[in-house]
């Protein structure tokens, strides 16, 4: 019968330190990414509006759907080692796994709010366009708080999706929450009980974030819970 | 009208010989249609007729494909630039009230006259206060439109395009959407409107109304303009059988 010893991993601070600055990270580029990507996301699902030329919208479309259809690492070795050999310069790792996460966020940001954007009534635009509202104030302040308010269950759950992928960013070496789990397994070979911890410690930054959507909800869009 | 003749050479709405196609399909034939200011139209007919894209024409939600429209002097065409100063001068109320549900009472009136007319902030929430006062519902100011029932909703949305002071108002079928016990809590409003001088134009089904506040009845079919004529003369002694059949249907 197994036997479970968490106290191997308790009693190193060493240990305790690089698990707690793992979550730190994790939790830290997560939050900056899922921001980067969220802003950028919006730009990309504005983009793809019918109003728009073409082309512009055609590159958007395409990007999107380029970065949904491949594996996140491999964007993320292209953004950490290829781009600097092609572009002749060196950034650190954690400049690459923030780059590699926005830029593979924002895609299915755009994909959530652009379905959000259909979602809202043609009755609206018609309503705003009547008023002698331009296109871009009636996209501003009626057509994107509805949207955004619509799709924010989906980005949330996005988000913790994504968030629950980053710890493939341990593979540049950035020391975040798998990265550092890792490294006391490898020491204290309690590799079971070390993932347990890491389980809940995602858990719980989990939760940590749907309480903040929960917040942004009330605070972003105080009139969505009246709605019948 | 104190100057007829005035009046006969500036038209609020000028539709001439227009014509507006889905596809293969024609929705509007050859309608001519001149409207005075401080007129008051009521269009009826059965669903399909046109009538609602018709209205929709003359601020240019919808386009047309022939003919000539012109409203309060600017010309209409399909791919126009400036569609926003036709817009400032016509106001619209839509069947499903279409107020902003992520913005107060208050706010729904005061975000175009700020963002399209650049009133400053004060000026614009006396007018929507002044207008929500006189559609009887200054209280629910800080309210949200889904917290206001059917027809308070529509009243507040007739406040919202008279805040934008157009010099016309279109009216598409207003009360239908609506609860019957709130029918009349609109169309009341709109009495009060019509009292004022405002041009309107309103596609509805509710006769008292047309009897009670109409200069001319228009009655649409199948894309055509049937018939028009005064109130009394239009229901008293309707000149087609497709008008008769109609008011048969629905008096």
């Amino acid at each position: 019968m197994f036997e479970f010893r968490f106290y191997e991993i308790w009693r190193s601070p060493e240990y305790v330190d690089a698990i707690l600055n793992g979550c730190l990270t994790s939790f830290t580029l997560t939050l900056i990414g899922g921001i980067t990507g969220f802003i950028m996301g919006l730009t990309l699902a504005i983009i793809q509006l019918p109003q728009n030329p073409a082309i512009i919208r055609l590159a958007s479309v395409s990007y999107v759907e380029f970065i949904r259809n491949t594996p996140f690492i491999v964007q993320l070795f292209f953004v950490a080692f290829g781009l600097p050999l092609l572009l002749d310069y060196q950034w650190s790792f954690t400049t690459s796994a923030l780059l590699a996460m926005t830029l593979n966020f924002s895609a299915y940001f755009a994909e959530v709010i652009r379905a959000g954007m259909n979602g809202v009534k043609t009755g609206q635009y018609e309503a705003a366009a009547s008023l002698s509202l331009t296109r871009w104030q009636s996209l501003q302040y009626v057509i994107l708080p509805q949207a955004l308010a619509n799709v924010l269950p989906s980005i949330s759950s996005q988000f913790i999706f994504l968030f629950l992928t980053t710890g493939l960013i341990s593979e540049i070496g950035v020391e975040e929450l798998t990265w550092s789990g890792r490294f006391v397994a490898d020491r204290t070979f309690r590799d079971f009980e070390v993932f347990i911890v890491l389980t809940v410690l995602y858990m719980l930054m989990v939760y940590i974030y749907l309480g903040g959507f929960q917040l942004i909800k009330r605070w972003a869009f105080p009139w969505w819970s009246d709605r019948r | 009208m104190s100057d007829t003749e005035a009046a006969e050479e500036k038209f609020a709405v000028e539709v001439r010989a227009m014509s507006k196609w889905y596809g293969d399909f024609r929705v509007l034939h050859d309608i001519n249609l001149t409207v005075k200011d401080g007129e008051r139209i009521v269009i009826c007919g059965p669903s399909g007729s046109g009538k609602s894209t018709l209205i929709r024409c003359l601020n240019h939600l919808e386009t047309f494909q022939q003919g000539y429209v012109s409203v309060n002097g600017h010309e209409l065409n399909e791919g126009m630039k400036n569609v926003e100063a036709v817009r400032r001068d016509v106001g619209m109320v839509f069947q499903s009230f279409n107020l902003f549900p992520n913005l107060t009472v208050l706010d729904n009136c005061v975000l175009a006259q700020r963002k399209a007319l650049k009133r400053s902030k004060l000026e614009a929430r006396e007018i929507a206060m002044n207008y929500l006062e006189r559609v009887k519902i200054p209280e629910q100011s800080d309210k949200y439109p889904t917290q206001l029932s059917g027809g308070q909703q529509q009243r507040v949305a007739i406040a919202r395009a008279l805040c934008m002071e157009p010099k016309i108002m279109l009216f598409d079928e207003p009360t239908s959407a609506l609860d019957p016990e709130m029918v009349n809590e609109v169309l009341d409003t709109m009495i009060g409107l019509a009292d004022t001088g405002m041009t309107m134009l309103c596609v509805t089904h509710e006769m008292g109304f047309a009897r009670e506040v109409a200069d001319r009845v228009i009655f649409m079919d199948g894309g055509v303009i049937v018939e028009e004529n005064k109130p009394d003369e239009f229901f008293d002694n309707p000149q087609h059988n497709r008008t008769k059949t109609f008011l048969g249907q629905i008096l």
